[in-house]
């Protein structure tokens, strides 16, 4: 608790736009929207001096339902986009929404890229294991025996991606899980996840219950990590090796890589001069 | 102590209306989220429930507002209030509600949170040594239990069902 000189301007609705989200009523995604307006709330952030950018899936309407800045993008390229708008734009605080099919398959290499370089964004992942704007189809994160879909009837096979562990192993600089069910918390780690400089990677456990209803039973599976975060990859390593993907709610690395942020030089600003730099 | 009571005390009036600002705030606009969601999935005799709740929240937030003016309020981030749930107790939780939800599904939900609600100022007045708090908490909860009546009345109006109806055009997945 804050004194009273300390009061926070803004409050959580400041920071939605009028237009109403056309998401499944229950769907985790309204969860993640309310959970990062409460946390910009917190964080006293004028709505001028934050962008919010996507690619595209039901999670990735997120931008339009905000009242900062936005760009819903092209599938799987949001960390190219907020990327460049960061290193641009130094002064603005940076989010990126998205979901595992748009940040895990089509942009997954995007992914890699965006941990390694280390560009001060975060990058909040509403992860259903399913593409569910496109009606159900099974996506990177989904697991080998899921037989939801037509396309994969007798489930993928394949091994599930694990965003927390290539994440690290690409070098992002802040990780942790949340889940949709617990919204306070989940606004708490996106405001130390913002405050981390360099990339921050929070995935959410956010339930699509229309094309995975049995999804509405992470909230009695999921509990809370027991163990507090680490500043030492090879730990953390350790631990998501033994992870369940359920244990959600704390953070697990904090790493202390200085963000990536290259010094241009002074310039008009004017295209004219940009040409000329990249003249051959 | 219930579940649904602070989970410490609240023994000044300006700690009070702090949390009974964010309570009835977060109430105010989750009925109306929810009246949203369920309009735009032409759910009209749902939504005709939450919106209702949702203009007595904002009735009710006009006095409040007015109230706290008068008061520096302190400042509490939004893990730092002292409920025992999750979010305010008043607040539904967003996958607590479907596309399936039936009229007497809503009322049942809602009852439960402006129960809550009510048990929330109730055990502060009950618990509270100052003379203030104390009244002005059961004032609070009075106005909490209007609500509750009022949804008593809508369920004894509600056809028998089991909160859900039956969905007679599922989500298909696309091949
Ligand atoms: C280039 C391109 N390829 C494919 C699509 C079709 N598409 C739209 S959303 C989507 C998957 C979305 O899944 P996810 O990111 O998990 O979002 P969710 O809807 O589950 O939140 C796909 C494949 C597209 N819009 N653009
Ligand atoms: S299809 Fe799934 S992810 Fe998309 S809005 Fe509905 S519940 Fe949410
Ligand atoms: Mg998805």
């Amino acid at each position: 608790m804050e004194s009273c000189a300390q009061k926070k301007a803004y409050k959580a609705k400041d920071y939605k736009s009028d237009l109403k989200p056309i998401w499944c009523p229950g769907c985790g995604d309204y969860t993640v929207l309310n959970s990062i307006t409460r946390a910009l709330a917190e964080l006293a952030l004028p709505p001028e001096e934050v962008a919010v950018v996507s690619g595209i899936g039901c999670s990735s309407r997120i931008p339009a339902y905000t009242s900062v800045y936005g760009f819903h993008g092209v599938h799987g390229r949001a960390l190219p986009v907020a990327t460049g708008l960061k290193l641009a734009r130094p002064d603005l605080t940076v989010l990126v929404t998205g979901g595992d099919g748009d940040g895990f398959s089509i942009g997954g290499n995007h992914f890699l890229h965006a941990c390694r370089r280390n560009v001060d964004l975060t990058y909040i992942v509403m992860d259903n294991q399913v593409y569910g704007m496109t009606k159900g189809q099974a996506s990177p994160t989904t697991s080998p025996d899921w037989e939801g879909s037509k396309l994969t009837p007798e489930g993928t096979g394949i091994n599930p991606f694990q965003p927390l562990v290539v994440g690290l192993a690409s070098g992002a600089n802040f990780i942790a899980r949340v889940s949709a069910s617990d919204p306070i918390n989940m606004a708490q780690i996106i405001v130390e996840a913002i405050r981390h400089p360099g990339f921050s990677l929070v995935q959410v456990l956010s339930p699509c219950v229309t094309f995975r209803p049995e999804q509405a039973e992470w909230r009695d599976i999921v509990r809370t990590a027991v163990v507090d975060y680490t500043d030492d990859a090879a730990r953390a390593a350790r631990r998501l090796m033994t992870d369940d993907g359920f244990n959600v709610g704390k953070v697990l690395f904090k790493g202390s890589r200085p963000p990536f942020r290259p010094e241009f030089e002074h310039t008009d600003g004017s295209v004219a001069e940009l040409e000329a730099r990249f003249a051959l | 102590m219930s579940d649904t009571q602070a989970n410490t005390a609240i023994d000044s009036l300006p700690e009070l209306l702090a949390h009974a600002l964010a309570m009835e705030t977060e109430a105010a606009e989750r009925y109306e989220e929810l009246a949203d969601q369920m309009e735009t999935h032409r759910k009209a005799g749902v939504a005709a429930i939450f919106r209702r709740l949702e203009k007595e929240e904002k009735a009710h937030l006009v006095e409040l507002n007015e109230m706290c003016s008068r008061y520096e309020l302190p400042h509490y981030a939004p893990w730092d209030f002292k409920w025992a749930t999750g979010e305010s107790p008043e607040a539904i939780a967003i996958d607590q509600v479907s596309y399936k939800l039936s009229v007497r599904g809503a009322v049942e939900l809602a009852l439960v949170h402006e129960r809550r609600a009510c048990d929330f100022y109730a055990g502060i007045a009950q618990r509270a040594s100052d003379d203030e708090v104390r009244i002005l908490a059961s004032q609070f909860a009075a106005e909490e239990r209007e609500h509750i009546g009022w949804l008593e009345s809508c369920l004894a109006d509600c056809g028998p069902d089991d909160g859900a109806i039956d969905d007679p055009d599922p989500p298909l997945s696309q091949e």
